[in-house]
């Protein structure tokens, strides 16, 4: 089961890269900043699935991104850490929290899980609100632009952590964590009899995924120049993590990818008709996919497409 | 160690262990006074027992007996109320089931669980990569694991998913995950029932095999002409107590054992021979 | 002991837990019935708020009277979405229908944001400033209704789970579906009429929202929090549960927001941190589940 490259996967991904290096002489401002954008969704996504593979369904990822994003902003505004080394503090220190919500949470199934990230996310949200001398409260903090206003630098930064993060993906699905992963999710008290220490794979899980939504939060408060609670720590960011993983495909590399991109293009198209409310395309997709197509679109691709083209290979 | 591919099942099967017990203790598994209740219910009560190396022994009962909860303890699914478990002299009790499991014990399990997304020969893997101690490469685990499904008789399905499988190939991908830690001792909970009379024939020889390679073999069966057939001792258990322990001959012929099984398997005892 | 204060403290945490017991009503319903934590339900009791407010402001329809209303709007909308969305996820994974529901819940949300925009819409009736005085302690009428209807919708509750027949069809079911389908109970209406019910409780308790608090689209979210702590509080899918966790998630945010500086902020997140306490303590909630 070992990962071997072939030729022609070498070259594909050269020529990405190639065109990766050179895209932002490629586009505008606009397009520019939709696929930073768009790079850190992929990012979060990412995160996200990490931490899905153990089987913890986490929708409260909102509190690990605004624990990075105030990390690096606060740092800033009292220490003036520049921003990349703020970004990396904000990714640290959601990794530590990680650790301990991780051993809290490991004898949680499922929905509880779910729920006390949630409330998790929420409870920081109300903290954050209640002590305005610490964190600014609700009037946010602010920092100057990232790079000073330089795109092209933002690009490259998180075009380098997104590569990272595909990587470590990459490494996880080559080695024997995908195993450790993997069982722990399907079925965890067989994988324990079978010699798999489930709490040191889901806190590890929980601790790469908090770090990766940490820096993407860090990132996001120096690019965006202004964070409040409200916004950092709500619902929606908790909500985006998931829905691209899984309306691309839970458990893949490309799924999140995929997923990341559709759903961008389809809110931007949103975001220009609604002011408020272009998540409904979320919660629409959930609906759909649950009921219609549970492995994401790779799946759909998979299972129904790719038959048509190869004869109905097994 | 050697682990060769000249296709000896003796050699696939040596047992490779960090350390070696410092007194050869006869008594691979000491089961003493084990008590566990569940609610008010008491689903082992003051059970003592001892398995010695190389020993086939099986644990019979009436239904709702015990016997799971008794591989459980063993496993570490399920700590005891009080009591102690010992193998090769070192406690069990209180250990997480994957330090169990590491420490030389395999169990399969009465419903069958393989892990649905992994093909047969992943499922296999899986044990192999993290049952073992010292842990082995995934190279050397793949190759151990194709080996091992040969030798249970899934050689040709290793890519298939369990789903597809029959109930015979489903009980062999469990027999195939609980050898790949290479254990010193193997708990098979009921993996002959729903067996057709030739899978049996198959799954007994196999057991034998086990056996003659060093492997200690404790299971759980209500197929009473296996029971009878294969085992060394049998030990019976009853609404949580021993009630009775021996040779076959002995078991069969206990009046509380009979008593116990009236009506239900009384024609098999009767039938069995040792 | 400043006793006034303390009186009204209690007085106002049980007047509230009135309020999130009824909200949990349907919530527990639905869970005791089918098993399913239906995630949607703060939305439906959002949306139960937001049918009263325009009762009221379009046809000036007291949300008294509208209760009934909004509760029967409700059921009729809850109908096709059990059908449609609920009742084909019914024997999946648990994870798959927190995802379903999930969904749902973020639809709605975010529907209510596009037709009625995020501003907080508030009830204002000619008795909402009025309050009685029993001895030291202030007790607002509108909360003093809202309770006593909560208490109505509870007892109507439990009358038509152990009097009529299809509420005895749903508790038969909730022990256990198999026997009761082989006694004749048509499972699937049962199931169909559960979560028209509970969607109509959601709705009731929507009015009873509208007059206590804004009405806003995320007001949804904040009760369906509240409502999952008074589950994991008060055990899963039993109505005397419902009650007693209501009534400790009352009386807390209350006191909190009474004796602790700044309380008033504190409170809304009390609510959070029991529910991380309760399930890192005893992972399957104080009382444990019900059903499996």
């Amino acid at each position: 089961m070992s990962r071997s490259f072939s030729w022609k996967t070498g070259i594909l991904l050269v020529a990405v890269a190639i065109f990766l290096i050179l895209y932002p002489k490629l586009v505008d401002s606009y397009f520019l900043h939709l696929t930073v954008a768009t790079f850190l969704a992929m990012i979060m996504a990412s995160s996200w699935d990490i931490l899905a593979r153990t089987g913890q369904v986490s929708v409260g990822q909102a509190g690990l991104f605004g624990i990075g994003a105030y990390t690096a902003a606060l740092l800033y505004q009292r220490l003036h850490l520049p921003p990349v080394l703020g970004m990396l503090a904000g990714a640290t220190l959601a990794m530590i929290v990680a650790i301990f919500l991780g051993y809290l949470t490991l004898r949680l199934r499922g929905i509880y899980f779910a729920i006390t990230t949630i409330a998790f996310a929420e409870a920081l949200s109300v903290i954050w609100l209640m002590t305005p001398g610490v964190t600014g409260g609700a009037m946010g903090v602010s920092t100057p632009p990232l790079f000073n206003g330089n795109r092209e630098h933002a690009y490259y930064l998180i075009l380098i952590v997104l590569a990272l993060v595909i990587f470590v993906v990459w490494l996880i699905e080559s080695s024997r964590l995908n195993f450790a992963f993997t069982a722990i999710r399907e079925n965890e008290e067989v994988a324990n009899v079978m010699g798999i220490n489930p709490t040191r794979y889901k806190v590890l899980a929980f601790m790469i995924s908090a770090f990766f939504t940490g820096f993407a939060g860090g990132f996001y408060s120096h690019y965006n120049t202004y964070i409040i609670p409200y916004e950092v720590f709500g619902l929606g960011i908790s909500i985006a993590c998931l829905v691209m993983p899984i309306f691309g495909g839970l458990y893949t590399i490309a799924g999140p990818i995929i997923g990341t991109i559709l759903i961008k293009a389809i809110e931007e198209y949103l975001r220009v008709t609604f002011s408020y409310g272009h998540q409904i395309a979320y919660g629409l997709i959930l609906v759909v996919v649950v009921l219609f197509m549970p492995e994401g679109l790779l799946g759909l691709w998979k299972r129904r497409i790719l038959p048509f083209f190869s004869g109905f290979r097994q | 160690m050697v682990f060769g591919n000249d296709g000896n099942i003796r050699t696939l099967l040596v047992i490779e262990r960090e350390h070696q017990p410092t007194m050869e203790n006869i008594f691979l598994l000491q089961a003493r006074e084990l008590i566990k209740h569940f609610g008010g219910l008491a689903a082992v009560q003051n059970v003592s027992f001892e398995i010695r190396r190389g020993e086939i022994v099986s644990l019979i009962g009436p239904n709702g007996a015990g016997k799971t909860t008794i591989f459980n303890l063993i496993s570490g699914v399920h700590g005891p109320d009080s009591g102690e478990i010992l193998l090769d002299n070192e406690n069990l009790v209180g250990r997480r089931p994957f330090e169990v499991c590491q420490k030389g014990i395999g169990r399969t399990f009465q419903i069958m669980q393989p892990f649905p997304h992994m093909t047969v020969l992943e499922n296999v893997m899986t044990s192999g990569l993290f049952g073992r101690v010292p842990k082995i490469s995934m190279r050397q685990a793949e190759e151990e694991t194709m080996e091992l499904c040969q030798l249970v008789g899934l050689g040709d399905k290793q890519k298939a998913f369990p789903r597809n499988l029959t109930v015979a190939d489903q009980k062999r991908i469990e027999i195939a995950r609980a050898l790949a830690v290479k254990p010193k001792l193997l708990l098979l909970d009921e993996v002959m029932s729903g067996l057709t009379p030739t899978e049996t024939g198959e799954a007994i020889r196999l057991v034998r095999r086990l056996r003659e390679d060093g492997t200690t073999i404790f299971l759980i069966e209500h197929v009473m002409k296996v029971v009878m057939g294969i085992s060394d001792r049998v030990i019976v258990l009853h609404h949580g107590e021993k009630i009775a322990e021996g040779t076959c001959a002995e078991v069969a012929n206990d009046p509380k054992v009979i008593e116990a099984y009236l009506g239900e398997h009384i024609e098999e005892l009767e039938e069995a021979s040792c | 002991m400043d006793w006034p204060s303390f009186f009204q403290s209690l007085a106002n945490g049980i007047l509230i837990a009135g309020l999130y017991a009824a909200v949990t009503l349907g919530l527990t319903l639905v869970l005791g019935v089918m098993g399913i934590v239906n995630f949607a339900h703060g939305e439906l009791v959002m949306l139960g708020a937001y049918s009263t407010f325009w009762l009221f402001s379009l046809l000036g329809i007291d949300p008294m009277l509208s209760i009934a209303m909004s509760g029967l709007i409700l059921f009729l909308i809850g109908l096709p979405i059990y059908r449609f969305t609920i009742r084909p996820i019914l024997k999946d994974p648990p994870l798959n229908q927190l995802l379903l529901t999930l969904g749902i819940s973020i639809f709605l949300q975010n529907l209510a944001m596009i037709l009625w925009k995020t501003d907080s819409r508030s009830v204002i009736t000619s008795y909402s400033g009025m309050s009685l005085h029993l001895g030291v302690v202030h007790i607002g009428l509108t909360r003093l209704i809202t309770f006593l209807i909560a208490l109505i919708l509870t007892a109507s509750l439990v009358s038509f789970l152990y009097k009529a027949r299809p509420g005895k069809a749903m508790r038969a079911v909730s022990e256990n579906n198999t026997a009761s389908w082989l006694i004749g109970i048509n499972v699937q209406k049962t199931y169909l009429l559960a979560f028209g019910v509970a969607s109509g409780l959601a709705g009731a308790a929507g009015a009873l929202v509208s007059m206590i608090m804004y009405t806003f689209p995320m007001v949804g979210f904040k009760l369906s929090l509240k409502a999952f702590c008074i589950l994991i509080l008060g055990g899963l899918g039993n109505i005397p549960g419902a009650l007693f966790g209501s009534l400790i998630l009352g009386l807390t945010e209350s006191f909190v927001g009474t004796y602790v500086p700044e309380g008033s902020g504190w409170a809304e997140g009390i609510s959070f941190i029991l529910i991380m306490i309760v399930l890192i303590i005893k992972p399957t909630g104080l009382a444990g589940t019900r059903r499996e």
